[in-house]
């Protein structure tokens, strides 16, 4: 520990403690492990300083979104979603000495640079709560607006009722939140869902029981570009596909944050040279599994979408490019393609 | 788009508590509930176009390349200039909706002014909270002077 960290929680301390915390501090940090990194436990602290504290400590330690991390940590423990949720007068009582401690076990995750996510192992996509494991991907806000784009397409082809029985397919399912939130929202439809990863398939299962959806969903272990033909004889035809598949570009994969490149499978995100090695697997499946006019939704780099519509006017003459949308920070983010007709 | 005018009427039963017949979820009235009340207001309208919309997601490239909890919502309405952020919950979609929910009461207050039917609900609450804590005053206040007679009482006794 270094003499700054020191001079640091002294301060903290004698705020927060007194000066005996602050020998029994010392005391601590001289026989501490080379590299040992959590700040001591205080006798009595309520919820309001252990966040003030943690942020500060996350900001010492460098480490991203101090403040939301404390927050969304500290929270979880008191039972709750976030910090407002939880009653003004419960952040002001002294935490009780097993929420002490779930806090510093929690908050001590958090200094490996280990996602908020993963540390409170669970997430919130769209109405649902999911429970989240390393490393299966953590799913994104843009890909709740996927999960809108898909139901608002489907509304306006279909009807607000969404038609009669549908089936879809979803490649790289991840934690199970596109296709659990279109099985949420849509109650005749049948999902079979694939991923290449067999953390992913028992997490969206584990995900899709604990919702009660798991009677409509289906996960297989397959991989899009080495499977296909197990794929094309397992999948019946399909109404639409929805994917957020890996579309990364290898060369970016390295500048990523520390929480991703430690904690989440790269498989789910390197999408080769040209971040398109996945997509075009997934777009020749498409070609053959849709029906008639079925859709296919893609979350994509922003540089994709030209590229699509080029790969498919050259290369593969049964799609048809529809539309391509923004997402929220206003980057092109999704693809919308439909499969031709007979008459098309 | 009608469903982002359309409010999640679900949704709000369960933040605010209060049960609702499902069937006045497809019918599409501009009211909102306000929270602890079982009455409801007449939120005026707003369109899609009259609103921009930002999202604080932190810096970097977004998508799979960015993750980061910030999920905060501000929301512009054109018109009037009034402003409204909102990250209550750790999802975005309901983020985005709560951040028109908002700005529909603020713009309640801004074309009603005195008039305004949460305005004066608000300040009703306000009188009856007081109202509340002066009686549970008077009552402890009348219980301490009750004892204090019987104390007296019974020092006159011995």
């Amino acid at each position: 520990m270094t003499s700054k960290s020191i001079w640091f929680f002294s301060q903290i301390i004698k705020r927060h403690g007194g000066a005996s915390q602050l020998r029994s501090f010392v005391r601590c940090s001289s026989c501490a492990a080379e590299g040992a990194v959590v700040p001591p436990l205080h006798s009595s602290i309520t919820a309001e300083q252990a966040v003030k504290l943690w942020t500060q400590y996350f900001t010492l330690q460098g480490i991203s979104e101090p403040l939301l991390s404390s927050q969304y940590i500290i929270a979880h423990a008191l039972g709750r979603k976030t910090l407002d949720a939880v009653d003004r007068r419960r952040l002001r009582d002294p935490l009780t000495d097993r929420e002490r401690d779930k806090v510093w076990k929690l908050c001590s995750k958090r200094l490996t640079s280990m996602p908020v996510q993963y540390v409170i192992e669970e997430w919130d996509f769209r109405d649902l709560t999911l429970k989240m494991t390393p490393p299966v991907f953590i799913p994104r806000p843009e890909t709740e607006e996927l999960v809108g784009l898909v139901l608002e397409d489907l509304r306006l082809m279909l009807g607000e009722s969404y038609g009669t029985d549908l089936r879809c397919l979803e490649v790289g399912c991840g934690s199970g939140a596109v296709s659990l939130s279109l099985l949420h929202d849509i109650p005749h439809l049948r999902v079979l869902a694939l991923d290449q990863s067999q953390a992913a398939v028992c997490l969206t299962l584990e995900n899709a029981c604990r919702l009660g959806l798991q009677d409509r969903l289906e996960v297989q272990h397959l991989d899009v570009m080495g499977d296909a033909d197990t794929i094309l004889n397992k999948c019946g035809p399909i109404h639409f596909l929805v994917s957020n598949p890996p579309y990364l570009l290898s060369k970016d994969m390295q500048s990523l944050q520390t929480e991703i490149l430690q904690f989440e499978d790269h498989a789910a995100l390197d999408g080769g040279s040209d971040g398109l090695s996945v997509i075009r697997s997934i777009l020749a499946l498409a070609s053959q599994l849709l029906i008639e006019r079925g859709r296919v939704y893609l979350e994509v780099a922003p540089c994709h979408p030209p590229i699509i519509q080029q790969l498919i006017e050259e290369r593969m003459p049964e799609l048809l490019y529809l539309e391509t949308r923004c997402d929220l920070t206003n980057r092109p983010r999704f693809c919308i393609l439909q499969r031709k007709g007979k008459d098309d | 788009m009608s469903s982002m005018l359309f409010l999640n009427l679900r949704f709000l039963r369960d933040i605010s508590g209060i049960s609702l017949s499902w069937h006045r979820r497809f019918l599409r009235w501009p009211f909102v509930l306000v929270a602890g009340k079982k009455d409801l207001i007449d939120l005026p309208e707003v369109n899609e176009e009259d609103l921009e919309e930002q999202f604080v997601r932190g810096s970097g490239p977004g998508g799979q390349a960015t993750n980061k909890t910030s999920n905060c919502v501000v929301l512009k309405h054109i018109p009037t200039g009034i402003v409204v952020k909102c990250h209550q919950t750790r999802s975005v979609t309901h983020n985005r909706k709560l951040a028109r929910e908002i700005l529909r009461g603020k713009l309640e207050v801004e074309y009603n002014g005195e008039e305004s039917e949460l305005l004066r609900r608000k300040r009703e609450s306000i009188q009856e909270k007081r109202e509340k804590r002066r009686k549970v005053n008077e009552n402890i206040e009348r219980k301490r002077r009750f004892k204090e007679i019987l104390n007296t009482d019974g020092d006159k006794k011995c």
